[in-house]
């Protein structure tokens, strides 16, 4: 069963901020519980006062503004997320991304916010926005800040967010032109799993080059973006030399552990296949 | 036939799509308390002292008990099995304690606040370092355990059994083989996961009477064994047995319904229930066994087995009171289906300090089908012979010999029709197909056996009442855990009886007080034997009827027929009787009354059966073998390991498919728990032997999204004379033998051969790259 | 732990009950409401057992907080068919055998109804997306698959 818990429900940022402020480390936001009640009920999660945010108006925005982005409130479902033909058409990576996560009944409560925030190293939307290069939009009652999602994981379960704070929503902006992302999921099965690796990538042509971003989940303590893999790809060479060091370079970055999903072994395998079975797709469409 | 062979809906549809079905966990109870157990964390360690004190102290808590409180050993064929830990504890999990208290969360709360002081031991983690001479003992005291006189227990090892089997003459066979082949095996343990985890209430009533409600497939098994273990009479046991939410095996013992009802007389007579949550089921409740196999083969170039030495080493865990004839099973049905003229096989049931193991679905073949399967194919690869062929060269057919010496009978069934027909509905002889660089199509085939493992003198009952409307009712000691008996059971009566299913009820809950007794719900026996029951019940009831019309309308019985719901004289249909107006007694006008209620009742047992003898294993074990065959086409990535199953055809020889929706029902969900099984199942232990994936986040089973593209079931029907309308049993056959077919398919598309289950893309994986 | 009251509608029937924050909508189902047809069986988002319908969409009741319900509305399996007629999914679910041991049927009922109720013509592969978060050990999912394709079917 759940551990004792106070619950309260404010319908105000207002409201929401005094509550953080009161029970600081003690407090816990609530959004879809996904992942929140299994963390309580295996005793992993201690705050034991846990602040609903569904009331709250200011959270539910799913708002693209073209020439702008995208914005994702705090508690929008990857349901809405994925009913959305603005994020299959513009943001195809990370439509591909959330459709992988959980299943269809889950995703009807969990959030985008919520899988960002968990910081779980297998995020599976995280590295999609890592290469979409989402901002982060934090708030208190100090004020508003926006951050990087590149520098918003800090560790296992970790990111920089302080008790008294709030993810907002999630800022991301227009791609590059004309791109082509895809994110490819090793699972231990067909149906549905967390990751064993998983490898977001987009490319696009800029001048005369094909440019392209790469970022993975459960392959570090973090989901990781690898900028090196990016820039070794950029330099000349045959296609098929500028993929296999951007192959080699990921390889080198990631520090993949072995779990009850796969060893260490068998990731670092699949970050080279699954890379450049990516970027290949990339290459031949863009 | 009006009834049987009918595609009739399942008797309890109605209650099961409507969520009005009863299972243990739905019960409710006056007074009822709750129970929480705190578990062990470690393999194997001393409990030198227990402190509840503070837990006592938690409101709600009503009483704590530990293993010297309840001075009982259980067990269904050895009784090594305590009641909570005593002593020492043998595996990560093993019950140490628990608390019985007003709710779950005092329960819950309680257990934090047990201190427990244990000196460790060094635990045995692998079945094959159990063997060693110097290994820990799991169980020193092995020697001192009433045990069943079917199994030989070795005291001062870890052997809970030894079965041996001999035939022939292995040395002999070895020297006029051209070609010797010798492969080792492994299966890790798996969990049944069945979706409801095992749920039981107690209650010691204060004269000394026990009540049980429970999801348990055996209910005549655990008053036999709880009555032996506590001194009780039978008649002061009472069993009740609602709907069970899958069993597969794991419910078919006796698990923690003796907890639940020396709890409750601690607690104050009052009825106490426990409800095992997803984590405890894998890391609480028993699991299946683990499995070594060694097996030398000597054939002749021409594709002859000539002589077959195997080893099975199953690992019992830390308790193995049904896990001994897990073993035993394997060993008598130990080559397969083929015929192996000098034979020398030891099945061993061993323990470790492991989860224990129990029945599932299917026990010892599931396993020992992986090595055979395995084995035939490498040897057919060896001889450079189709892997077909080769079966089919030493198929073992009516007239031969199994390995217990036991003559197949003319009408057992035929696994050459099997593998013919899986064989053509694959497109057997097609080489494998690259599709894209790491892609490739390849096909594979596995065929299969089982008898029931079950003592010779396993009985099954059955009782029909005519109803003073008459309509029947059908009692029946076979438990509903999904797999349909009770509807074929009641299409049965129907047909005997002469009357339409829908007015015979089946009872939907077993409760020993009032059920005609079953040994128990397992091993594919029950649509058989109670089958037979049902028939010899329904024909008691005929005779029952024609008695009495005879009288009242003064023909001999002989020329009377029941159609209808009549009874009547045979070409003079008008000189009838409702069998209603029978039902309780016939009245005539004047109010003369003849008979009385009318209730037939039925039994059977196997014929002929033997126990084996010690030292050969020779006798007759069986009341019939069913065969099958399985062939899947997979795809392949040779790069990531990935496997898909494109098609999958299964074949069984069921003699007679009373209803063909359920048999083809119970293939289709078994087939799939097969692959689950074999692709991804596996308890995954850290060094100390802690279970490292007890939630479904982390153990994988298949999801709709698993399932094959494609399933193509073969039914084959060549009756068997003394089954049921020529029926067989098939409900844990389905589940035999996809894995090692899959396996030949990787073989055959990579020329790898992966003697290890499971086959996990990562395991696949690595068996290609170490080829490379 | 301070009980809150909440108010909410189950199977049409509005209810006001006072309950522990610490409590899932699976626990008031089961425990408070004595609705024993939503099964438990993992409590932790895995296997789908306890799915039902919170405000027309399906949600497993082992991650909802009972405090989270208040003002919503609740169909369990219970509210599906009334006065003993069965709704078309539940039909063939009979029909088609998708049902064994029973115990994942009152999940799979709501999801079929569920999905077809937003898709009316859904593909296979939709069906078995939808299926995905419900587990069922008996029957190996295509029977239940082909039972809710069918309903689909025979609608158009």
């Amino acid at each position: 069963m759940l551990p004792k818990i106070e619950y309260s429900c404010p319908q105000t940022l207002e409201e929401l901020f005094e509550i953080l402020e009161k029970y600081k480390e003690q407090a816990k936001v609530l959004a879809g519980g996904t992942d929140l009640l299994v963390s309580l009920r295996d005793r992993i999660e201690k705050a034991r006062h846990i602040v609903d945010i569904k009331k709250i108006k200011e959270l539910e925005k799913l708002e693209y503004r073209e020439g702008e982005g995208l914005v994702i409130g705090a508690t929008v479902t990857l349901r809405k997320i994925l009913e959305s033909r603005v994020v299959k058409e513009r943001y195809p990576v990370l439509w591909e991304a959330v459709r992988t996560i959980g299943d269809m009944i889950l995703k009807n409560r969990a959030t985008l916010v919520g899988n960002i925030c968990n910081a779980s190293p297998a995020a599976d939307s995280a590295p999609a926005l890592l290469i979409l290069e989402a901002k982060v939009r934090i708030l208190s009652r100090e004020g508003f800040r926006e951050v990087p999602i590149e520098n918003f994981f800090t560790g296992v379960k970790k990111t920089i967010l302080k008790p008294w704070e709030i993810v907002k929503e999630v800022f991301v902006p227009e791609p590059p032109r004309n791109h082509f992302g895809r994110y490819l999921k090793m699972m231990r099965v067909m149906s549905e799993d967390l990751s064993v690796v998983g490898v977001a990538g987009l490319g696009y042509r800029e001048g005369g080059d094909v440019k392209i971003r790469l970022a993975y989940s459960s392959v570090a303590p973090t989901p990781l973006r690898i900028r090196e893999a990016e820039e070794a790809f950029l330099k000349p060479g045959t296609i098929e030399e500028k993929i296999e060091r951007a192959v080699q370079i990921a390889a080198e970055k990631v520090s993949p552990i072995s779990d009850v999903r796969g060893s260490a072994e068998y990731r670092l395998h699949l970050v080279k296949v699954l890379t450049r079975r990516l970027l290949k797709q990339i290459v031949e469409v863009v | 036939m009006k009834y049987v062979g009918k595609s009739i809906q399942r008797i309890d549809a109605f209650e099961k799509v409507t969520g009005s079905a009863e299972y243990a966990g739905d019960i409710e109870l006056p007074g009822m308390l709750y129970t929480k157990l705190l578990l062990s964390p470690y393999a194997h360690a001393k409990i030198k002292s227990i402190d509840f004190s503070d837990a006592l102290k938690v409101p709600g808590v009503i009483t704590i008990a530990i293993g010297e409180d309840f001075p009982f050993r259980i067990g269904l064929y050895v009784n090594d099995r305590n009641i909570l830990a005593r002593k020492k504890v043998r595996w990560v999990g093993e019950p140490v304690a628990a608390v019985v208290a007003e709710n779950l969360e005092a329960a819950e709360e309680a257990i934090e606040l047990i201190k427990v002081d244990y000196e460790p031991l060094p635990p045995v983690l692998d079945v094959r370092d159990a063997l060693k001479p110097d290994a820990p003992l799991v169980h020193e005291e092995l020697g001192e355990y009433a045990h069943s006189p079917a199994f030989n227990p070795i005291p001062g090892t870890n052997i809970a059994n030894r079965f041996v089997v001999k035939k022939g003459n292995v040395e002999e066979g070895f020297k006029k083989s051209d070609v010797i082949v010798e492969n080792e095996f492994l299966m890790p343990q798996v969990s049944h996961v069945p979706m409801e985890p095992h749920t039981c209430i107690g209650q010691y009533m204060k004269d000394g009477s026990i009540k049980i409600w429970t999801s348990a497939q055996s209910p005549f098994a655990i008053r036999y064994i709880l009555g032996y273990s506590l001194g009780v009479p039978l008649h002061k046991i009472s069993v009740y047995v609602p709907y069970v939410g899958g069993g597969f095996g794991g419910k078919a013992g006796i698990n923690f319904e003796p907890l639940v009802v020396l709890l409750s007389k601690k607690a104050g007579y009052r009825p106490v229930k426990l409800e095992l949550t997803r984590e405890e089921q894998f890391m609480v409740a028993p699991v299946r066994q683990g499995f070594y196999g060694k097996i030398k083969t000597g054939v002749t170039r021409d594709g002859k087995i000539m002589a077959e030495k195997i080893l099975y080493v199953f690992d019992a865990g830390a308790y193995a009171d049904y896990g001994v004839n897990i073993g035993r099973a394997a060993g008598y049905s130990c080559t397969g289906p083929y015929y192996v003229p000098n034979l020398e096989g030891e099945s061993l049931t061993v323990y470790t300090n492991h989860p224990w193991g129990t029945a599932f679905r299917g026990f010892g073949h599931f396993e020992f089908l992986w090595a055979i399967e395995r084995q035939m194919e490498i040897v057919a690869a060896e001889i450079g012979m189709d892997p077909i062929e080769f079966r089919l060269k030493n198929a073992l057919l009516p007239g031969l010999t199994t390995p217990t010496g036991e003559k197949l009978r003319e009408d057992a069934g035929r696994i050459d029709q099997c593998i013919k027909a899986v064989a053509e509905k694959i497109g057997w002889g097609t080489p494998p197909v690259k599709i894209t660089p790491n892609k490739i199509r390849a096909k594979g085939i596995a065929a299969l056996w089982k008898a029931p493992a079950m003592p010779p003198n396993a009985a099954s009952s059955a009782i029909i009442k005519l109803n003073e409307d008459g309509t029947f009712l059908l009692s029946v000691g076979v438990t509903e855990i999904g797999q349909g008996t009770v509807t074929a059971l009641a299409q049965i009566v129907a047909e005997e009886l002469s009357v339409p299913v829908e007015k015979i009820k089946v009872v939907p809950f077993r409760h020993t007080d009032l059920t005609p007794y079953s040994w128990q719900t397992v091993a594919s026996r029950n649509l058989f034997m109670e089958g037979r029951a049902v028939i010899r019940a329904a024909r008691d009831v005929k005779e029952q009827i024609l008695e009495v019309a005879s009288q009242v309308l003064r023909v001999p019985k002989d020329d009377l027929e029941i159609e209808d719901e009549k009874v009547y004289v045979k070409g003079r249909p008008e000189w009838s009787l409702q069998l209603k107006d029978i039902a309780a007694g016939y009245v005539y006008p004047n109010g003369n009354t003849i008979g009385g209620p009318i209730i037939g009742r039925g039994y059977y047992v196997g014929s002929r059966l033997t126990y084996l003898d010690p030292e050969t294993g020779q006798g007759y074990p069986a009341l019939k073998w069913t065969f099958g065959a399985q062939a899947v086409e997979i795809e392949l990535d040779t790069e990531t390991g990935e496997i898909k199953i494109l098609k999958l055809v299964s074949a069984f020889d069921v003699g007679k498919a009373i209803n063909p929706m359920l048999v083809e029902g119970q293939i289709v969900g078994g087939c799939v728990q097969s692959i689950s099984l074999g692709m991804w199942e596996e308890y995954k232990y850290d060094k100390n032997g802690r279970m490292i994936n007890p939630n479904l986040t982390d153990y994988k089973i298949a999801r709709a999204g698993d399932i094959p593209e494609e399933h193509i079931v073969v039914i084959i029907e060549n009756p068997q004379k003394d089954g049921p309308y020529g029926a067989r049993g098939v409900g844990e056959l389905s589940m035999l033998s996809v894995p090692p077919a899959i396996a030949n398919a990787i073989f055959h598309a990579t020329g790898v051969n992966i003697n290890n289950l499971p086959l996990s893309f990562e395991n696949i994986w690595k068996a290609l790259k170490e080829k490379r | 732990m301070e009980k809150k009251k909440i108010i909410f509608k189950i199977n049409g029937v509005e209810k006001t009950v006072e309950v522990e924050p610490n409590k899932t909508l699976l626990w008031l189902i089961r425990e408070v409401l004595k609705l024993k047809g939503t099964k438990k069986a993992c409590e932790r988002g895995d296997c789908g057992l306890c799915t039902v319908l919170l405000n027309g969409e399906p949600v497993k009741s082992c991650l909802v907080l009972a405090v989270e319900v208040d003002g919503s509305e609740i169909v369990t399996v219970e509210g599906l068919s009334r006065d003993g007629e069965l709704t078309p999914i539940q039909k063939a679910f009979i029909e088609h055998g998708a049902l064994q041991c029973g115990f994942c049927t009152p999940a799979f009922v709501i999801v079929g109804h569920w999905l077809l109720n937003r898709n009316p013509n859904p593909s296979r592969e939709e069906v078995v997306e939808a299926l995905n978060g419900v587990l069922c050990r008996c029957t190996g999912y295509r029977p239940i698959i082909e039972a809710i394709l069918d309903v689909a079917k025979k609608r158009k």
